[in-house]
């Protein structure tokens, strides 16, 4: 167990009940994810990646275990501060996207900055500056409907990045794009993380695209890791 | 997140909802309309009264009336009868007298009070009043000259009558109208027949009760009376308690000459002839309403009954906020249904933007961040529905006032402002309807600050 670790999980478990019925979608993850490093999760449908990925962007919280960010206990967290680290400390993007359709592109990257209470002028700037860093600085008014999917899904991630976070997670960011834009994204997440230096989290049922670019892949079945993959 | 975001994000949340935005606001518009109109009308009541309390300066009237002691014996005790408590028995045996007469006498003493202006008897009883071929039922009042100089009595035309024994007689213009004369000065001087209305014992008119012949049950007769037109009077808007009230004023003089029933008190009715000496009430007024009190304490002391509109002014304002309430409860029900409208309206669009909310949480959106956005929704459903309700109700008001007065300026009743819009009215009216409708976004707010955005981002 590496107690130096960014991301650091131990015995991570969470179970869902549906009536008298209980689910485990994760049973008892242990894993450290370093600082700066490019980390991938697979697993069939149901394995329970994406429970994983919510858990880590504090989204959700473990039903037993634990969760450390930075050395700070994340799962004993309540409301409130989770989403003080979900707005100061990680950054998500997800297979749909979840732009918010009524927005332009600026105003969906400029969005996280709302609750972070900065000024208008000031939000306008910095979501023109990230549309510019994943290059899209052409399509800042655009509505989501009017851009194709992997614009979509770099609006997504300049939207991600706008509140500097220090990890990126992302849940099957190409599951819904053509394996050349596919590609094109998850080299712009290689090439941010070294740009910014980000912690990144990729989840993908994708094996070969993480394989090529991640330095450690978790395999992960039935709510619990299977295989540990370190690459680099 | 920073209070105009969220104006900001409100505002451009119900532009994008147009229509409903426009209907669930037209609901609160319509409630608060009717609320404003409501309190509009019973404010425009209230101000109409006590403005034209001070107008006539009512709280400056004491009524004076002698204490009726009832004769009281041993003898012919009566089981039934509760024991009164403010007037105080006699004696056994001894037959109670007034304390005091209410004669001329006394109302020089009166006048030598501190603070006490004017006193005047108080008389008046029913009569026919007879001009050309019209005639109009009416209360005549007996006034005396020095009352009806002073500046209580605003004259249209003519003058006063200069002593009290002629027969001659003050007439409203409202009286005037109804007798078919729309111009006062062309009454003055012309005759008018007043017909009294008389108890008769006499034998013939029993004998026609007892028989049942002809169409008359009470035994009574008429006396007809000549009076020459001295001066047309202004007619009053309210009548109330006005010491100088009625459509008719004749001196004292001329009033001991004619027959007539008098309707001062039913207990007169029952007193012996000789008790009946001096007038049964006499009006006084006071300098300013300040002085009621002491005046009235003065008068008590002298063993007299008294009356004084001031004291009622306590009770009759207990009596608008009951009107108000009253008033509140129905305009409230237009804002109940506007603010299920509100509700509905939340809940639909928190269902709208379901996935949206996850978002918002997914990007750092507090749980409190949430509710506030919905919050400032509602609120802005609120505040634009105070203003525009309450420019409604004020248009359905004059429209109202305009129609009401059209109609009655007919009958010769002057202009009345029915509704009045105090300031405070306006500014609480739109306070209201923003209070309402955040209670109303409570609910579905709590509800949007609750969601899970876990479950919200697998929401398609």
């Amino acid at each position: 167990m590496d107690a130096d670790a960014f991301i650091r999980t131990e015995n991570l478990t969470k179970v869902y009940s549906s009536g008298p019925a209980q689910v485990a979608a994760l049973r008892g993850v242990t894993l450290s994810i370093q600082k700066g490093c490019f980390f991938g999760v697979t697993g069939a449908s149901g394995s329970g990646k994406s429970t994983l990925m919510n858990l880590l962007g504090g989204l959700d919280t473990p039903s037993a275990g634990s969760l450390f960010v930075g050395g700070r206990r994340i799962s004993d967290l309540d409301h409130e501060e989770l989403a003080l680290f979900r707005r100061r400390t990680v950054g998500m993007i997800f297979q749909s996207f979840n732009l918010v359709g009524s927005y332009t592109a600026a105003e969906n990257v400029a969005l996280p900055l709302l609750f972070a209470g900065v000024a208008k002028k000031q939000r306008r700037k910095r979501a023109a500056e990230l549309l510019r860093t994943v290059g899209l600085e052409g399509r800042a008014d655009h509505r989501p409907g009017e851009l194709s999917g992997g614009e979509q899904q770099r609006v997504a991630i300049a939207r991600a990045l706008v509140n500097e976070p220090q990890i990126l997670l992302a849940d099957e960011p190409t599951g819904n794009l053509d394996s050349h834009t596919s590609r094109q994204i998850v080299e712009s997440l290689v090439e941010l993380r070294r740009a910014r230096s980000l912690t990144v989290v990729m989840i993908s049922h994708e094996q070969e695209l993480l394989r090529e670019f991640a330095e450690e892949v978790i395999h992960l079945q039935d709510g619990a890791v299977t295989e540990r993959e370190g690459l680099r | 997140m920073r209070t105009a975001d969220y104006i900001e994000q409100a505002c451009g949340n119900l532009w994008k909802k147009k229509l409903r935005t426009f209907l669930t606001t037209g609901g609160v518009v319509i409630g608060v309309g009717a609320l404003v109109c409501m309190f509009a009308f019973g404010q425009g009541v209230q101000k109409n009264i006590t403005d034209q309390f001070e107008a006539m300066d009512l709280l400056n009237y004491i009524n004076v009336s002698a204490k009726h002691e009832v004769r009281r014996n041993p003898s012919d005790s009566d089981p039934d009868a509760a024991p009164t408590t403010d007037e105080p028995t006699e004696p056994a045996g001894a037959a109670g007298e007034p304390v005091e007469v209410l004669d001329d006498d006394f109302i020089d003493e009166v006048m030598q009070i501190e603070g006490v202006e004017a006193a005047f008897p108080e008389m008046r009883f029913p009569a026919q009043i007879r001009r050309g071929d019209k005639e109009q039922f009416t209360i005549v009042q007996v006034v005396t000259s020095r009352a009806c100089r002073s500046e209580l009595v605003q004259l249209r035309a003519g003058q006063p009558y200069t002593s009290d024994e002629p027969n001659e007689a003050m007439v409203s213009d409202s009286l005037l109208l109804r007798l078919g004369n729309t111009e006062p000065e062309t009454a003055v001087g012309r005759e008018i027949e007043i017909r009294t209305i008389t108890l008769d014992f006499g034998l013939r008119s029993l004998m026609r009760m007892a028989f049942g012949r002809g169409d008359q049950r009470l035994p009574v007769s008429n006396q007809r009376y000549c009076f020459k037109v001295a001066g047309v009077i202004e007619r009053m808007g309210f009548g109330g308690a006005l010491p100088v009230r009625s459509d008719v004023f004749i001196p004292p003089g001329a009033a001991d000459r004619m027959r007539k029933l008098v309707l001062t008190s039913v207990s007169d009715l029952f007193q012996p002839a000789g008790k009946m000496a001096g007038y049964s009430t006499v009006t006084v007024r006071v300098a300013s309403p300040r002085q009621v009190s002491a005046v009235k304490a003065e008068l008590e002391e002298r063993g007299l009954r008294t009356f004084a509109l001031m004291d009622q002014l306590d009770e009759m304002k207990k009596g608008f906020i009951i009107m108000d309430m009253f008033l509140l409860a129905i305009g409230m029900i237009g804002m109940t249904v506007a603010s299920l409208g509100i509700v509905n309206t939340m809940v639909m669009s928190i269902l709208e933007r379901y996935r949206e909310i996850g978002i918002m949480k997914a990007v750092g959106a507090t749980d409190g961040d949430v509710q506030k956005i919905f919050l400032f929704e509602s609120g802005a459903i609120g505040f634009l529905g105070g203003v525009f309700g309450l420019v409604l109700g004020w248009v359905v008001s004059a429209v109202i006032n305009l129609v009401v007065n059209g109609l009655t300026a007919r009958q010769g009743v002057p202009y009345i402002r029915y509704f009045s819009f105090p300031w405070w009215l306006c500014l609480g009216a739109i306070a209201f309807s923003i209070l309402v409708s955040l209670i109303a976004g409570i609910l579905p707010t709590i509800r949007a600050a609750a969601i899970d955005p876990v479950v919200a981002l697998r929401h398609d």
